[in-house]
């Protein structure tokens, strides 16, 4: 099955590329002989010609395709049609996502049609070099040989892009758009491009407004938040890492085993439980201090606005201590001993062993690990939405919904979920997480071993 | 333990004091860390509903099974020996989270194995920027964009389904399992015994599976530990897409249980709590090596 000397012009290097230009595919099928890709490439176009031309249901060629459609819609987002009943009238939020959507579809098949012509110039220089069309085997091993990764990750793609990306790139949207209650949500109204209209109502300091107001404060609290719950974690879990593994310890691994504990439970069943226990009245820990006479009014463990901070800073330790605890105490089993024996006969105490050798030593082992878990608290809903539901509630809240513990990713959660739904301004307070995480996330891609190999 | 400083220094008395302070100090702390536990397992086996009537301490007046006959108990029967006190659907959700986690572990591992093995071993064009994509897309929570998702799900039918659910699972997962299978591809395979195989001429498949899948057995027992985990505390994205009763997770049936109404169910949310946490301790413990290595950054390096 030789194919060799049809007699081949190395005009084609430049015949197929535009070719292919032209029309997908039309570059294989006349000068490449690849008739089977020519055609897959070609259909593909056809289809996407289709839906842009024929309108849906009627199939009148009037270019007001589905796809044509969606991109309009997703500039418009719908008209008002006030005299249509409530189902049949544009819905904004439909509109945007499936403009999305489609948008995406687009730029695939944008890519896809630059690969095309790329293809089509590539394959024409590899015949021309060889001076002849590759044999049926050639093409079958190159297919499979060069497709497999592709189909393989179809599925990654296909998953990723509806389910992560559209939702992202939507939330980003929406902050640019007055998608709110109570005058804003469809089906029965549309939603408009506002353009940073929610950034001025979220970020203008005026007296009056008290957007502004709670945003300082939940930002402010964030921060705290994330310094105070990494670091005693931290702090906590070393002490008993250095604690247990002194000499004068009998049954350290006895009580490793126990400190473990919190670790092991969900920790959604533990908070819950701690809320529970720190119940201002009923809580059986107010109770236990009030028998024992150690308190005559019951502690405001969680509904005073400060108290509530630190009960859940100190909450927090319970959970995370154990983690750090055998982090530390992995790494210090890695210390070489000679430097302890070495600092004895320097006439170095305990504290200065420890100041000098496992704390420096320790750290640097362990600080990627440390600041992804700053990045992690940032983001730690669970903790202040199951132990006090981002309560107690200061003067502001009713407007804002925003309580003395909520953190900014509770704040999204309850402007969301909870009416009235404040999605553009969620959606404004999403856009920064996003901001706030880029340099953790640039920090953790230059982590990678891929990154360090220099292979991205 | 290579930590092991001297005691040449200490007179004896003072090491004895010292001593004493450690263990005292050990003992509260052992204290606080068992107590929650302690008072949890002591409510379970109490027969009053309220949180208030627990004991202080953790061991009730007179031991009784009647909270966890309550929560086994189907909704649509009387809890036996009561005339109208309804049962729950502790069952059904315990199903639910159960049958959720395994499809999703299956279908993570099946996932992520392939793409890390892709990225790990294939070059091809379009490699590097996907790649790229997804170490940042590793960083999001994924519910930041969940009125998107919502909307996604309804359009195609998959509010109120499992299989919904499961999706979004499976795609949350992607980013960073992908990227975690791929590292230890790199690491834990040598290319050369595969080269090996093809020469002896197994295909890719045959390869992968009989060569390679052996070769990274460690980190997908990883990999489905934290996928059959994760689901049984989830609570964002079930709360969002599962809306009827008998379609629930653990996760949300328990917290509306609890929340806001520990006067009438905190002894029996505590007989829940107490059945879930103890196969997961166990699962915990014993799956801990993996876990703990994996968490502890070097589980690609093993």
């Amino acid at each position: 099955m030789s194919r060799q000397d049809a007699g081949i012009n190395e005009q084609i290097i430049k015949k197929a590329p535009i070719a292919s230009a032209c029309f997908m595919g039309l570059g294989q099928i006349l000068y490449l002989k690849q008739y089977l890709r020519g055609a897959v490439y070609a259909l593909l176009e056809l289809i996407m010609l289709f839906f842009t031309v024929f309108e849906s249901g009627t199939f009148i060629p009037n270019f007001r395709g589905p796809i044509v459609k969606s991109l309009v819609g997703l500039i418009t987002l719908g008209d008002p049609k006030p005299d249509l009943p409530v189902k049949l009238r544009d819905h904004s939020i439909f509109m945007l996502v499936t403009g999305l959507i489609v948008l995406i579809v687009v730029v695939l098949y944008v890519a896809v049609y630059v690969f095309n012509i790329k293809d089509a110039k590539a394959s024409a220089i590899q015949i021309v070099e060889k001076k002849r069309f590759p044999t049926y085997a050639e093409t079958r091993n190159h297919i499979q040989e060069a497709a497999f990764p592709y189909i393989g990750l179809t599925p990654v793609v296909v998953l990723l892009a509806f389910f992560t990306v559209v939702p992202l790139l939507f939330s980003a949207l929406v902050a640019f758009t007055n998608y709110s209650s109570p005058d804003h949500i469809p089906p029965n109204n549309l939603v408009d491009w506002v353009g940073f209209e929610n950034f001025r109502t979220m970020f203008t300091a005026s007296a009056n407004n008290s957007w502004f107001s709670a945003f300082g404060r939940v930002a402010a609290w964030t921060v705290i938040w994330a310094f105070a719950s990494t670091l005693t974690c931290y702090a906590v879990g070393m002490l008993f890492a250095v604690v247990l593994v002194d000499y004068r310890i009998k049954i350290a691994k006895v009580f490793r085993t126990i400190f473990i504990l919190p670790y092991a439970i969900p920790t959604m069943l533990s908070l819950f439980i701690w809320q529970n226990l720190l119940n201002g009245t009923f809580g059986p820990i107010n109770r236990t201090l009030i028998e024992l006479g150690l308190i005559s009014n019951p502690i405001p463990w969680l509904s005073d606005p400060n108290m509530a901070r630190i009960t859940l800073i100190l909450v927090n330790i319970w959970i995370g201590f154990p983690y750090s605890m055998i982090l530390v105490t992995s790494n210090m089993t890695a210390i070489p001993s000679q430097l302890y024996e070495a600092a004895i006969i320097d006439g170095a105490n305990k504290w200065n062993q420890f100041k000098s050798i496992t704390l420096p030593l320790v750290l640097f082992q362990t600080m990627p690990l440390l600041i992804m878990q700053f990045a992690g608290n940032i983001n730690n809903f669970g903790a202040v939405f199951f132990l006090t539901a981002g309560d107690p509630k200061v003067s502001d809240t009713i407007t804002t919904q925003a309580g003395a513990t909520d953190l900014m990713i509770s704040w999204i959660y309850k402007l969301t979920m909870n009416t009235p739904n404040m999605y553009n301004l969620a959606s404004v307070l999403s856009i920064l997480v996003f901001i706030v995480l880029v340099p953790f996330a640039v920090y953790n891609f230059t982590q990678t071993k891929s990154f360090k190999d220099g292979e991205l | 333990m290579t930590y092991a400083p001297g005691k040449k220094r200490h007179s004896k008395s003072s090491t004895v004091f010292v001593t004493s302070i450690l263990y005292i100090f050990l003992t509260i702390t052992v204290l606080v860390v068992v107590y929650p536990v302690a008072f949890t397992i002591g409510a379970a086996f109490t027969e009053t509903n309220s949180l208030a009537s627990t004991r202080l301490v953790p061991w009730p007046e007179k031991p009784s099974f009647y909270q966890f006959q309550r929560l086994l108990t189907p909704s649509s029967q009387t809890v036996v020996g009561t005339v109208d006190v309804r049962g729950t659907n502790y069952l059904v959700w315990y199903r639910n989270t159960l049958k959720i986690a395994i499809v999703n572990t299956l279908c993570t591992l099946a996932i992520c194995i392939t793409s890390g093995y892709i990225f790990s071993r294939f070059r091809f064009r379009a490699r590097k920027p996907m790649m790229a994509t997804i170490v940042v897309l590793q960083m999001f929570p994924s519910f930041i964009g969940m009125i998107a998702t919502y909307v996604i799900l309804w359009r195609i039918g998959g509010l109120n389904t499992h299989w919904g659910l499961i999706l979004v699972y499976v795609t949350g997962s992607i980013p960073f399992n992908s990227w975690l299978m791929k590292g230890y591809f790199d690491t834990a395979v040598s290319k050369s015994i595969e080269e090996a195989a093809r020469v002896d001429g197994a295909n890719q498949i045959t390869t992968f599976i009989k060569i390679v899948i052996p070769m990274v057995k460690p980190m997908i027992m990883f990999l489905a530990l934290s996928s059959f985990t994760s689901p049984w505390m989830d609570f964002i994205f079930p709360r969002l897409i599962l809306r009827s009763d008998d379609k629930k997770t653990l996760a949300v049936g328990l917290f509306e249980l609890i929340n806001g109404r520990a006067n009438d169910n905190f002894t029996m949310f505590a007989a829940g709590a107490l059945l879930v946490a103890v196969p997961f301790a166990i699962l915990f413990m014993s799956g801990q090596k993996f876990l703990l290595k994996s968490m502890a950054g070097d589980g690609t390096k093993e």
